[in-house]
């Protein structure tokens, strides 16, 4: 019986020899989580400050997350010889639903706390942010891990870039226009 | 046999394509590793299935050094699908 399903078995074994080589740049968490904190923080601020320099530091903020989002993405395709548009997708979009929660959560938090000047607080709600985001990105590692096939897509780096720098300029046009 | 996809029925073709549906692109010697074939057999089954529209594939760089990039197409992706679910069919059937 074995034998007769040796095809898939073999195409089985060719995807786990390459995906059990598969590793996360050393840091990558970390790195993750400090670039994620950075962004909510520097957003958190730039919002509440309504200014030209809360504009100023609120894209600093973003070019700081997505520098560091590049960087780890290339490191990843650099040291395992692969591009997974899926992890992509986890560290640009914080696409997996806990992920966004916490993301989306920590940025309120650190609005509000924002315009009331609380800033020992925001600080919290960016860290808040970056650990949740660093961990959602563990788990969906943990689950690509177990099913390659099905956690391997993503959107492009393409639609990333498109998506990226329409995020900066609605940042912008919120903060100028309020 | 309906459903069996000649182009990726050959078992090195059924495993090139099965690897590549984990990662959205790889590296040319990335994929040689994993396939253990030489460059030639892995070359000569990429230039055929990129003809089939299955894969794509591009050139770029990987460690300072030109490379080949290849990963599947949409349509590459669901021939696999297919190819696998009438070899499932196939195996019960003879089972």
């Amino acid at each position: 019986m074995e034998s007769r399903r040796d095809p898939l078995t073999a195409a089985d074994d060719a995807r786990r020899r390459l995906t059990a080589g598969l590793r996360l740049p050393t840091g990558f968490s970390p790195a993750l989580a400090t670039g994620v904190a950075v962004q909510v923080g520097a957003a958190a601020y730039g919002i509440a400050a309504q200014t030209a320099t809360g504009v100023a530091v609120a894209l600093a903020g973003v070019a700081v997350f997505l520098g560091v989002a590049a960087l780890l993405l290339h490191r990843f395709s650099r040291i395992n010889g692969v591009r997974v548009d899926g992890l992509a997708s986890q560290v640009v979009l914080a696409a997996g639903a806990r992920a966004s929660v916490a993301y989306l959560g920590a940025l309120a938090v650190g609005i509000v706390a924002a315009f009331g000047s609380r800033w020992w607080l925001v600080a919290v709600a960016a860290v808040a942010a970056g650990v949740g985001c660093a961990l959602g990105v563990r788990r969906w590692w943990h689950d690509y891990r177990h099913d390659p096939a099905a956690h391997a897509r993503g959107a492009s780096p393409r639609v990333l870039a498109v998506l990226a720098v329409v995020a900066c300029l609605g940042c912008a046009a919120l903060l100028v226009l309020g | 046999m309906a459903g069996l996809d000649p182009l990726i029925h050959a078992p090195t073709r059924l495993q090139l394509v099965t690897t590549l549906s984990a990662v959205s692109e790889a590296e040319f010697a990335t994929v040689r590793a994993a396939l253990d074939v030489s460059d030639s057999v892995l070359s000569k089954h990429v230039s055929a299935l990129v003809e089939a529209g299955y894969l794509h594939s591009r050139k770029g760089v990987h460690a300072g050094r030109r490379t080949t990039w290849i990963g599947l197409t949409p349509a590459g992706r669901k021939a696999l699908h297919e190819h696998v679910a009438a070899l499932r069919r196939v195996i019960d059937a003879v089972e």
